[in-house]
């Protein structure tokens, strides 16, 4: 899951990156209203995190201006104009979900989880796929029940592809979704970790498509 | 104009009408008595005039005869002498004697000359004065004594009239001067009232129009006044700008200085979160200390910034929808139901942010409590508040509810009966501050739904 932070102080900016990336999410990040803009217009996030005091252009604009040209990836709010008509602008201006400061970051992780569980029309945190289940909250996977290990760019990938599964995926947008927008898009590091998901999940789990990309499905859908 | 039992100073209207009207009446009837003195003091000159002309003519018919007696040559050409009691008299006598002669009509009365001696005699020797006549007539007497050639003493001749005909005219002069007198006063009346309507009407443009700004339909005085009212408008225009600008001021300044404040509070916060040890844990405990003072006194300052502006109008409608959508993508993870509805048409007496503000707060104080369903409704409120038209805004949740014991002090600043649940404690007392501050109410109910209901009395802004 590819992540944007728009925030204009350093530190909080920083500590956010910091926390989300930690939390197994790739993060772009930038410092003012127009750097935001123009990265959230041009590149496809799973989800913003967004300051609405910036310099620049203010948050509500900068949302907007997102919402008129069709972005409709969920965005969460961070305010610290706790006055109820200040909340309402930026819910009409299109966001889904605000955090007050001063807040603790796992209440940003939490509201962010929610955000994207919701996004891909799910109802609660934990995704199922036939006999997998993963628990977006404690990033824990198990097949039918037992345990299984992954590091975190393959949890990345399997997150990415059971929030939207039955779908077929790119190889270019899981580049796009996995990782941020300086990594070289031409190498196939995604085949080698569709590969070894495939080993400690079950061959079955995850269809190739040819000429298409990926697609996750129970095994007695997938053929 | 409101009907109330105003003094004259009450009202400027009054004032100009009744000081033009009674300066009006004192000229009229000052006018009146003059016409009528100076028509009577003509009418009495013409009637003693008159009476003069008959007695030369009396004079000149009278002679001694041989045998030196008062006779008369020939008739007066007037016939009212010769009726009984007629009014018109008169009489020839010798002074110191008995009568000699006298008109018919005094048949056997005599005219009493008393008055004479009083009265000031003109060039011609003629004494005019008012006497008594047969029948209770107040006359008119004219006399003037002669020495007639051949006679020894002098004769006295006199001729009376009634006054019952000079006043009869005179009456009817006064009668006829007393009605244009009337007549005349009524117009400057009618004329009186059309200037002061016409002289006054910018008044009532200016009283128009903040009542249009007291709706909300107008946010300045618009339109031309006369040179005395101008400035008096310019005035009430910048005072109302000046409010306004004051007002958001004072609100920016307070979003700023959150902002100023929380941003670095959240790095300062999560840095010591990332530090468990016990320096990490003592900025921890500093850190939610400051949160609450800084929530505890931005919340004061916003209230402060609270203003009753004069002039402001919201339309209640699209707020409550706002806020609703905005409370249940809020609280959207928990699949809380938010339903508003609001009267058609419905308008509050103050500012937009203010009522979003208390509506927010009892909406996420509700949805914070909620099992699953808050209802927010609005609607006009059939009976006038101090006064004023007033509307309700309700909120009921259908979570645990607050026993009517509890209930004041929930209202209380820093009141919170649950410290488990995430909030300052101030939501409901802010709630209160502002409604107070445009003569609102909060007042909490037990709800149909099963939890707690809150009862919002505003101002609404007539249409």
């Amino acid at each position: 899951m590819r992540l944007l932070v728009v925030e204009d102080d350093p530190d909080l900016n920083r500590q956010l990156v910091s926390a989300l990336t930690d939390a197994g999410y790739v993060v772009d990040k930038a410092n003012d209203g127009e750097e935001g803009h123009f990265l959230g217009e041009t590149e496809p996030y799973d989800a913003v995190v967004l300051d609405l005091g910036l310099p620049g252009m203010d948050g509500v604009t900068v949302l907007e201006k997102w919402r008129r040209a069709g972005r409709n990836m969920p965005v969460l709010i961070l305010t610290a104009r706790d006055r109820w008509s200040d909340k309402v602008a930026g819910f009409d201006a299109g966001a889904d979900d605000y955090v007050a400061k001063p807040f603790f970051m796992e209440e940003v992780l939490a509201r962010l989880r929610a955000l994207l569980r919701r996004a891909t029309g799910h109802a609660t945190s934990e995704l199922e796929c036939g006999p997998l289940r993963v628990d977006t909250r404690t990033s824990r996977v198990t097949v039918n029940g037992t345990a299984v290990k992954l590091t975190s760019l393959e949890y990345r990938l399997l997150e990415y592809l059971i929030h939207h599964q039955g779908r077929i995926i790119s190889r270019t947008e899981l580049v796009e979704h996995l990782y941020d927008q300086d990594f070289d898009r031409d190498s196939n590091t995604i085949e080698v970790f569709v590969g070894r998901l495939r080993r400690k999940l079950g061959k079955d789990m995850i269809e190739t498509v040819r000429g298409l990309g990926y697609r996750l499905a129970a095994p007695e859908n997938a053929a | 104009m409101q009907l109330r039992n105003f003094r004259i100073r009450d009202s400027l209207a009054l004032r100009l009408i009744a000081g033009a009207a009674l300066w009006s009446v004192i000229a009229l009837v000052a006018g009146g008595i003059i016409l009528s003195s100076i028509f009577r003091h003509s009418v009495e000159t013409s009637f003693d005039a008159r009476l003069e002309v008959l007695l030369g003519s009396l004079v000149a018919t009278t002679d001694i005869d041989d045998r030196k007696q008062i006779v008369r040559t020939r008739d007066l050409n007037e016939t009212r002498f010769d009726f009984a009691y007629s009014g018109w008299y008169w009489q020839i006598a010798p002074l110191a004697q008995r009568l000699a002669l006298r008109s018919r009509s005094l048949f056997d009365q005599a005219i009493d000359l008393t008055g004479s001696a009083r009265a000031a005699r003109d060039v011609s020797g003629a004494s005019f004065f008012d006497a008594m006549g047969p029948e209770d007539q107040h006359l008119r007497v004219v006399e003037r004594r002669l020495m007639l050639p051949g006679y020894d003493v002098p004769v006295s001749f006199a001729v009376a009239a009634d006054k019952a005909e000079m006043e009869g005219d005179i009456q009817k002069f006064n009668s006829t001067v007393f009605t244009a007198m009337a007549g005349l006063g009524l117009g400057i009346l009618v004329a009186l009232l059309i200037q002061v309507r016409f002289g006054l009407q910018p008044l009532d443009r200016v009283r128009r129009a903040l009542a249009t700004i007291r709706s909300g339909r107008a946010t300045k005085l618009d339109g031309k006044f006369p040179a005395e009212i101008e400035p008096l408008a310019e005035e009430i225009n910048s005072l109302l700008d000046s409010n306004r600008e004051v007002l958001e001021r004072a609100r920016t300044h307070v979003g700023n200085l959150a902002h100023a404040l929380k941003t670095p509070l959240s790095v300062l916060t999560n840095e010591a979160r990332a530090h468990p040890d016990a320096f990490g844990d003592q900025v921890t405990r500093i850190a939610a200390t400051m949160r609450e003072q800084i929530d505890h006194h931005l919340a004061r300052a916003r209230v402060a910034a609270s203003a009753n502006v004069f002039g402001a109008h919201t339309a209640v409608g699209p707020v409550l929808v706002r806020l609703g959508r905005a409370l249940q993508r809020i609280y959207a993870e928990r699949g809380i139901e938010v339903v508003a509805e609001s009267a058609d048409g419905l308008g509050f007496r103050g500012e937009a942010q203010d009522l979003e503000e208390m509506a927010g707060n009892l909406l996420d104080n509700a949805c914070k409590w909620a099992a699953s369903r808050v209802e927010l409704r609005a609607a006009p409120l059939s009976e006038l508040r101090k006064g004023r038209p007033a509307f309700l805004i309700t909120v009921e949740d259908d979570g645990p509810g607050v026993p009517e014991e509890k209930r004041a002090a929930v209202l209380k600043r820093g009141g919170r009966l649950d410290e488990t649940k995430p909030g300052s404690g101030l939501g409901l007392s802010i709630v209160t501050e502002i409604a107070e501050l445009y003569g609102g109410e909060l007042r909490l109910a037990a709800s149909e739904l099963g939890g707690l209901r809150a009862e919002l009395i505003l101002p609404a802004s007539s249409e």
